[in-house]
């Protein structure tokens, strides 16, 4: 047995990753490839920053301070980015193509997410990038693929949700009009499937010796979220009907209303049993053997006359009373969190998914907490290894130290622009007050005390 | 003889139920591992869920199951009789990973947990997806994709202000555990390679979805800022608009201008002052809904996509139904079904392919097993290999 003391060597450690993705899909995967220990240089272009830098899904700035470079203090950046290296390079230019052509030769995984036409006009698309480095793992991320009728759309996870098929399988009881997801959902998806196959191609190669192209198209992952009712269509030629919070097959299910300010629980009977339980601790134990509603068909049928029920208990406890009490008998039942709750409810505060980045005291940012991983194994404990980089911040190590360029051409290469330390074209900088942002709908509301509750 | 794959030399026991552990333990088996599943008597959960073949409830007859277990062989024992127990420990002991989404604690009662097992093999995986992971003061709630759902924090931002917290349609968080327990999984193997020590991954359902939140959790951690759901009204881009024949959604960004867009939808009137910049359109929005739903009103889903798509480089939606993703020819070109023929259901084409490799991608080898098919089988290579 290893000695148990020792902390365990990170999984990746010694691996070289070029990033040179943009927004929260294949960064994040990147981000997460560096917390297993790889070193994750990302690249970016000096008028060419990665969305997250600023704008509408970048998240906020610090205490909502933009400060001198606002760019390296937006919230979402620093979650997906976390442990990185930036490396800020022109990749228009050629003298830019060549310095990633250089990096591609001494690193084991170069991941991209361009729409596929563009590392094809560069001559990076898999067989030229093998070509410079045969055992190279190339990651790919695009919209729909790169072949295919649809190769060439442009795509966001916010529009593909309805061609996916989330859409149509999401909306209110009775409404005829399906609803959104409300937020990037395939994106995550995209960046699970990257994280697996990035591993994976990494298992490959250290037992057959060669490299791989993973290539994730996220319309592929979103529609394999409706896969079952992908085929309940195909064979029985039903396209399920949109039943709000309802359970397709069992009765009763919903989400609702509690004491309090938009607090709400939901319910999920599973059983006859699970019912038992729910009416007892709802101080009516005769509905159990009500024959509206004591089998699951007819509660199905019943379900209205359920709802009120249950509702009227609810109006009278708290989100989370509701969740314990009826957990307590047995019942699934769940308070409906928002985001103070993921940081402040006991579960959440005692399994630690949120970790607490420390910022280096010239950023002026603090401690901030951020998602860490939502899996932990026994032996290998993992955590964030940084914040996300400042801009720039590692040209000159990445070019001089690790590829070896001499200082003239170091200084040559920032003198014509190639390579920056500032951006030369900035992501917009939102500066609105927190009350306003909560005025405008943006925010449901805004906790000062947030510092205090986290203590950071 | 097919191409070397990533996890070919792996043995697989999965002994969970219903969506998340089963399709984990599939999605190993799509790159190569020998998965062999493990069933009590009269079978696990996951064959008794909805939508079956021809609506027959019949324990072979779940599509669900069928889709969440391919790529299996079947065996059925019962792990609380001391029989059934010991042929399991057995099975571990020439395992490489257990699947497994019992309520924490379920196994070590029964002497078959991580802790136990890995005493006769210590490079033995566990992974266990649960609601709400093996440790802290949730973790013996019961939990279902609800319950995920609201835990997460996912739940609050969706669906409008006016109205309850909305559930996405389907089984999102189950899909997106799986994903999670393979990723894992394949963590722990990769670590395995370096140091022959196996671990117990653990996952929780609930972290899984809230680790979707990138926006939402750090607005509160770096500002205070906690989201809700959206309003109820405002512009047609970035909302489910109704066309001719269904709905759509565009939205503004990436490379189409606003020009494109009103060029797109074919109304001058959008190029007024009153729309000529976000937030002027978010004050207007009412006036540029009306303008916009009118415009699209003859319009098709497949015509607008293909227009907006092509022509003006627009980031545009269409919602697409299950009957139109079965015919898609996008996924088609990504290989993306696979066929497979079934003992009881005959041969169907299964949504399959997550995404593609060079070499060594997923392959469809067999169906879901049917309860115990392969019984016999399994515990002849028991024999011969303890012989």
């Amino acid at each position: 047995m290893a000695d148990q003391q020792q902390a365990p060597e990170l999984p990746l450690k010694g691996l070289r990753i070029i990033d040179i993705s943009n927004v929260f899909s294949l960064p994040y995967a990147g981000g997460l490839l560096a917390d297993l220990g790889a070193e994750v240089i990302k690249i970016e272009g000096p008028a060419r920053l990665d969305v997250s830098r600023g704008g509408a899904f970048s998240g906020v700035y610090p205490d909502n301070e933009p400060g001198d470079d606002p760019y390296n203090r937006t919230s979402t950046y620093n979650l997906l980015n976390r442990g990185k290296k930036s490396l800020a390079v022109d990749l228009r230019r050629s003298e830019g193509r060549q310095i990633l052509k250089d990096l591609i030769k001494v690193s084991d995984v170069l991941t991209e997410n361009f729409t596929p036409r563009v590392m094809r006009g560069w001559e990076l698309d898999y067989p030229n990038a093998k070509a410079l480095n045969p055992n190279l793992i190339m990651v790919s991320c695009s919209g729909y693929g790169p072949e295919g009728p649809y190769s060439r759309y442009p795509a966001q996870a916010t529009t593909q949700e309805a061609t996916h098929g989330l859409v149509h399988a999401t909306g209110y009881r009775g409404d005829d009009v399906p609803s959104k997801a409300g937020q990037s959902f395939v994106d995550f998806l995209a960046t699970w499937a990257l994280v697996i196959g990035t591993t994976m191609a990494l298992r490959y190669r250290n037992r057959f010796g060669k490299g791989m192209w993973v290539d994730v198209a996220m319309y592929q992952l979103g529609c394999t979220m409706v896969a079952e009712r992908i085929l309940d269509w195909q064979v029985n030629g039903r396209l399920a009907e949109r039943i709000g919070n309802r359970h397709p097959w069992l009765a009763p299910q919903g989400c609702y209303r509690c004491a309090g300010q938009d607090e709400w629980c939901v319910v999920s009977v599973q059983d006859d049993e699970e019912w038992a339980a729910l009416s007892r601790t709802i101080g009516q134990p005769d509905l159990a053997g009500d024959p509206r509603f004591a089998t699951n068909a007819a509660r199905m049928q019943n379900h209205d006359a359920i709802d009120a029920i249950i509702s009227a208990w609810m109006a009278g406890v708290g989100k989370f009373e509701a969740m314990d009490t009826l957990q307590a008998a047995g019942v699934r039942a769940a308070a409906v969190f928002d985001a103070r709750d993921m940081h402040v409810d006991r579960h959440a505060k005692a399994r630690g998914l949120m970790e607490t980045l420390t910022f280096p005291p010239e950023r002026a940012i603090g401690k901030r907490a951020i998602i860490g991983r939502p899996w932990k194994l026994s032996k290998l404990p993992l955590s964030a290894r940084g914040p996300g980089p400042c801009f720039g911040a590692h040209n000159r190590e990445i070019l001089c130290d690790l590829l070896g360029y001499s200082d003239g051409h170091y200084q040559s290469l920032a003198a014509s622009g190639v390579i920056g330390s500032e951006p030369t074209v900035p992501r917009p900088v939102v500066r609105m007050s927190m009350d306003d942002r909560v005025r405008g709908g943006r925010l449901a509301y805004w906790d000062p005390d947030y510092k205090q509750r986290l203590g950071i | 003889m097919l191409p070397p794959s990533a996890l070919d030399d792996i043995k697989v026991l999965d002994i969970s139920q219903g969506i998340a552990g089963p399709l984990c333990a599939r999605l190993l088996g799509d790159f190569g591992a020998d998965v062999v599943k493990v069933e009590p008597p009269g079978g696990e959960a996951g064959r008794r869920m909805p939508p079956f073949f021809e609506d027959d409830p019949d324990p072979e007859k779940s599509l669900f199951f069928l889709l969440c277990n391919l790529n299996k062989r079947g065996v059925v024992l019962d792990l609380e009789e001391p029989e059934g127990a010991a042929l399991f420990r057995a099975l571990a002991r020439s395992a490489d990973v257990i699947v497994e989404s019992f309520q924490p604690g379920y196994l070590a009662s029964l002497g078959l947990d991580h802790a136990s097992l890995e005493a006769e093999n210590p490079g033995l995986i566990m992974t266990s997806i649960t609601p709400f992971g093996q440790t802290g003061p949730y973790s013996h709630y019961k939990g279902c994709e609800i319950v995920t759902y609201a835990t997460s924090g996912i739940m609050a931002i969706s669906g409008t202000s006016d109205r309850e917290p909305l559930k996405h349609g389907g089984f999102p968080g189950h899909y997106e555990s799986a994903m999670n327990g393979m990723l894992a999984t394949n963590i722990a193997l990769l670590a395995r390679d370096m140091t022959g020590i196996g671990q117990h991954v653990d996952v929780s359902m609930q972290e899984v979805v809230t680790s979707s939140l990138v926006i939402n959790q750090p607005n509160y951690s770096f500002a205070g800022g906690v989201q809700g759901r959206r309003k109820p009204e405002g512009g047609s881009l970035g909302h489910v608009t109704p066309c001719a024949d269904g709905y759509f959604v565009a939205q503004e960004g990436g490379s189409a201008t606003w020009n494109d867009i009103a060029n797109f939808f074919g109304r001058e009137e959008l190029k007024d002052e009153r729309f000529s910049n976000p937030a002027q359109r978010m004050l207007h929005g009412h006036e540029l809904d009306e303008i916009i739903k009118d415009a699209v009103k003859d319009r098709t889903m497949a015509e607008m996509f293909r227009t907006a798509s092509e022509q003006f480089r627009m980031l545009f939606g269409i919602v697409q139904t299950p009957e139109d993703l079965a015919n898609c020819p996008q996924l088609a070109a990504r290989d993306y079904y696979q066929e497979v023929d079934h003992p009881v259901i005959g041969k169907i084409c299964v949504p399959f392919r997550l995404f593609n490799l060079s070499t060594g991608g997923a392959t469809c080898r067999r169906p879901a097993p049917l309860l115990g098919q392969h019984t016999a089988e399994v515990l002849a290579e028991l024999g011969r290999a303890a012989a």
